[in-house]
């Protein structure tokens, strides 16, 4: 390493970004790009960042796999804090090989972490618990151990377990503890207002209600018959009929459901699952095939029975309960405010990929949003970018990015 | 070309409070190294620090019989070891680009890293006297036996190479294992290269064969 690139650096990790610029500001090869571009990284300016370190990587030769790798998850890393989701992680899962391949251990996990990030981001919950148990905690430093557990903790909490996402919470305060950085200590600490907080509504036959994480593990855990509208299943213990891919199903599961032990008249169905003003034959033959499906699928867990005027819903043990878990509040707008609630700036497209769903879909709630007063948008077109209002007044939780501090040059 | 891996006889350090090694020299009783905001002087017998002098050291050091040159930033600085004063200073060739530091018969030998360059330089007024070019990085570079030596080290690849001073060919290559670095190099004038090792904050003690003839 030459001269001005060992005191640059040096000045970067002392927390003078501005120093560590002065000294390679006019200097266009890759390891002064790479620290430019992580000196920018920390002074906010992420576009530029990602641009600089892209040149960097670009520059580094043929001999140089390690420092070019470490410029694409830094670059990779900038691009999640910007919610830039679009781009696939499959550059950063080639880079982190790279590290391994070269014993780049600390790298190659923080690689991993980013990964983890991306996939919760983009709601694959289960890949991201596989892909964060390869990482090994010891042996990390505290600041990785600690965003290695709220990951876990962000998992535990998609996951609706209560008792996981305590427990890596507090592993998580532990070793934002050793690591002394405050940022990280305040993230945490607000990480556990989460499990106060209400997060769902229950109906029961008593009437809906809010409840709080440990509430709702104890529905899951119970015998009740849960119509889980979080993850659109119906599920009793171990036995989860997944309806994510038929909406109308779960929707009819649904209302059947918030109506237990009653049953529900024929228009009211028809009017709620496919939003029939006035319903017609085809409508009720619709509806009727439908029913049978749905009868087929929770033929375990329940019967779907016909009455007088209508459908209702019997567990197949009279002595079940029947809840409905929904979010704390529903809607399409609701679910993009909580995501923008981390605070970071999104674009639609992103938004949409976070959610699994069309960008037509994420317009129209922005819209809402944004007709509220809720969200706020910057740019135009394509650089279009969205906020939430800080009048809002919604509590996120997102595990904090710590831009990196481990130069991509060494 | 003769060709070998490179002997490792020693690892001297991690040191406390130097995560990395920049520059390598020998006063002919202590190693010193540049650590980034200091330079450091440790006993090759014993392994242990001895001192530590307040300057700035962000690449090559070099000794002149009587002083220290240690590069910093993108100057020379001529400092007295036992006050640790600066007592005159001269830019240096590669304008920040700067690695490795030797001193050889009245001028100093600077390598440029990423130029792949050894620049000769007038240790007076900074001029650059000469330039050999080499086909690798440049780290440390050292005299020993009339001979020049430079350290090379791009990615995971790292050798130490007896160069022809006048045409720049390669004559001799001792090749560190894999992952090893080279940052600094200097000869204890006997039978030992000290080699920095960069961010591994080792300094380490390389067997050098004497020619024969």
């Amino acid at each position: 390493m030459d001269s001005l690139i060992t005191a640059a650096a040096l000045a970067l990790s002392a927390g003078d970004a501005l120093g560590a610029l002065q000294r390679v500001a006019l200097r266009d090869d890759p390891p002064a790009l790479a620290l430019r571009g992580i000196a920018m990284a920390q002074l906010g300016e992420l576009a530029r960042a990602k641009e600089l370190l892209r040149k960097a990587a670009r520059g580094f030769g043929p001999r140089e796999a390690v420092a070019r790798a470490r410029c694409v998850v830094a670059e990779a890393e900038i691009a999640l804090a910007s919610r830039d989701l679009v781009r696939s992680p499959a550059t950063l899962r080639e880079a982190r090989a790279t590290l391994e391949a070269h014993g780049d251990r600390i790298n190659a996990a923080h690689a991993r972490q980013l990964e983890v990030r991306w996939l919760l981001l983009t709601g694959h919950v289960d890949e991201a618990a596989r892909a964060l148990e390869a990482i090994a905690p010891p042996g990390l430093p505290p600041a990785m151990g600690a965003v290695h557990e709220l990951l876990a903790a962000d998992i535990a909490m998609r996951r609706l377990r209560a008792k996981d996402l305590r427990a890596a919470l507090e592993r998580a305060r532990t070793a934002a503890t050793r690591a002394r950085i405050p940022s990280l200590l305040a993230e945490t600490e607000k990480a556990f207002r989460i499990l106060d907080q209400p997060v769902a509504r229950l109906f029961t036959r008593r009437g809906p209600r809010v409840a709080s994480f440990a509430e709702v593990e104890a529905v899951l855990a119970s015998k009740a018959l849960v119509i889980d509208a979080w993850r659109h299943a119906v599920r009793q213990g171990r036995t989860v009929v997944e309806l994510a891919r038929r909406p109308v199903l779960f929707g009819i599961a649904r209302a059947l459901a918030e109506a237990w032990p009653d049953d529900v008249a024929r228009e009211d169905l028809l009017s709620r699952v496919f939003g029939a003003k006035r319903p017609n034959e085809s409508h009720r033959v619709r509806l009727r095939v439908e029913m049978g499906r749905l009868r087929r699928l929770l033929a375990e867990l329940a019967e779907v029975r016909a009455t007088a005027r209508g459908f209702g819903l019997s567990p197949q043990q009279p002595t079940r309960e029947v809840v409905v878990l929904a979010r704390d509040t529903d809607g399409d707008d609701t679910v993009v405010l909580a995501l923008l609630s981390d605070g970071e700036s999104w674009s639609t497209s992103s938004l949409a990929l976070a959610l699994g769903t069309s960008q037509r879909t994420v317009q129209r709630a922005l819209g809402t949003l944004a007709a509220a007063g809720k969200v706020q948008s910057l740019g135009s077109a394509r650089a279009r970018r969205w906020t939430a209002s800080p009048l809002a007044g919604i509590a996120g939780f997102t595990p904090p990015l710590l831009l990196p501090v481990r130069l991509p040059i060494d | 070309m003769k060709r070998q891996t490179a002997e490792i006889v020693r690892e001297y350090g991690p040191f406390e409070g130097s995560p990395k090694v920049h520059g390598v020299t020998f006063d002919g009783e202590r190693v010193w190294f540049a650590a980034g905001d200091k330079v450091t002087a440790f006993d090759p017998q014993t392994g242990r620090e001895e001192r530590s002098i307040g300057v700035p050291g962000s690449a090559g050091t070099a000794f002149d019989g009587r002083h220290l040159y240690q590069i910093a930033e993108d100057r020379i600085h001529k400092i007295d070891p036992k006050t640790g004063n600066v007592l005159s200073s001269i830019p240096a060739p590669g304008g920040g680009g700067d690695s490795g530091l030797a001193w050889a018969e009245g001028t100093l030998w600077v390598g440029e890293y990423r130029a792949r360059k050894i620049h000769r330089v007038d240790p007076e007024t900074g001029k650059v006297l000469r330039t050999i070019t080499s086909d690798r990085f440049v780290t440390g570079v050292t005299w020993v036996d009339h001979d020049l030596w430079h350290g090379t080290w791009e990615g995971d690849e790292s050798d130490i190479r007896r160069i022809d001073p006048e045409t720049g060919e390669v004559l001799e290559r001792l090749d560190m294992p894999q992952g090893t670095g080279v940052s600094g190099l200097e000869s204890n004038g006997a039978d030992m290269f000290y080699a920095g090792g960069g961010a591994a904050g080792k300094v380490r003690a390389i067997k050098r064969r004497r020619q024969n003839g």
